[in-house]
């Protein structure tokens, strides 16, 4: 047996009242994902008019984050790009390298990962973020 | 040009609080999904301790019941009826679990939501029902508010 620190559906909701608050109206529609350290989801959301493949996206950066415990730019840069591989090697189809993906961190572990997608990648990321420090854990 | 229903991010919010409010203590964990005319997902929820399969299964659930138009019980009956099986559709996202129920508005397909966890298939169809309830009460609220302008109660205070 061993006791494992989880993240909960409490957390998932706060990221999301947190990021629906910071949308202006610059923003285009947006998709969100959460997911647990398996890159399982825990809440998905698309806004209306948002294209399917948005969520799509963010699913796989929250997937990518979450299983890597990487941000997936950190994942790009550090482990793709400057190692000459391509995402083919990793074998694994959801995967992304897409800027947008964030790793969540409870007492030093990776517990999740959380990802937007609809905007430019930057102003997702900055949206992820957002969420991931209204969920309010300790890293 | 044609005109497409679809169920919006607020009344698909509404169906999955609908689901986790009607859901009681003694339930396992759920995973909810609504998805829209196009199958595509539009909400979801994991209660704490649901798993990865009722990830899947809820989406699947959400998914055949927009993709076919019919419940998935209902569906089941019938290619049972007419010596089918779901390989015939040749689209791995098929399911005959039941706990998919079809968003109808004005007699067209919005969508879908899809129940799984509760260890029960016929449990997850009869919270996955709460769901789509909320939404037909939306638009029977809709209806009278078109025709009688005397304010109609909170809903949302009543199931508080």
């Amino acid at each position: 047996m061993f006791q494992q620190h989880r993240l909960g559906l409490a957390q998932a909701e706060r990221a999301r009242d947190a990021i629906l608050a910071a949308l202006t109206r610059n923003d285009n529609p947006i998709a969100l994902a959460v997911a647990d350290e398996h890159g399982q989801p825990i809440l998905l959301l698309r806004q209306d008019g948002a294209p399917a493949r948005m969520l799509l996206r963010a699913r796989a950066k929250a997937y990518t984050a979450a299983m890597l415990g990487l941000d997936t730019v950190e994942f790009r840069d550090n482990h793709v790009k400057a190692r000459e591989r391509t995402l083919d090697d990793w074998g694994d189809p959801m995967l992304t390298t897409l800027q947008g993906g964030v790793a969540i961190r409870a007492s030093g572990q990776v517990v999740g990962g959380i990802a937007m997608s609809g905007n430019t990648t930057n102003r997702d990321e900055a949206l992820a973020r957002i969420g991931l420090s209204a969920m309010g854990l300790l890293a | 040009m044609i005109e497409q229903l679809n169920v919006s991010l607020a009344s698909a919010r509404l169906a999955v609080d609908a689901v986790l409010k009607a859901a009681r203590s003694n339930d396992a964990p759920l995973a909810v999904a609504v998805v829209d005319s196009s199958c595509q997902m539009v909400y979801f929820n994991r209660q704490d301790g649901a798993t990865a399969v009722d990830v899947r299964t809820a989406e699947r659930k959400a998914y055949t019941a927009a993709f076919i138009g019919r419940d998935t019980a209902l569906w089941r009956l019938q290619i049972l009826h007419d010596g089918r099986t779901v390989a015939d559709w040749a689209n791995p996202n098929l399911t005959t679990l039941h706990g998919g129920w079809t968003l109808r508005r004005a007699s067209q397909v919005i969508g879908g939501i899809g129940v799984s966890g509760s260890g029960n298939e016929d449990r997850d169809e009869q919270l996955a029902l709460k769901g789509a309830e909320a939404l037909a009460q939306l638009a029977v609220d809709d209806w009278r508010t078109r025709r009688d302008a005397r304010p109609i109660r909170d809903r949302s205070a009543v199931h508080a």
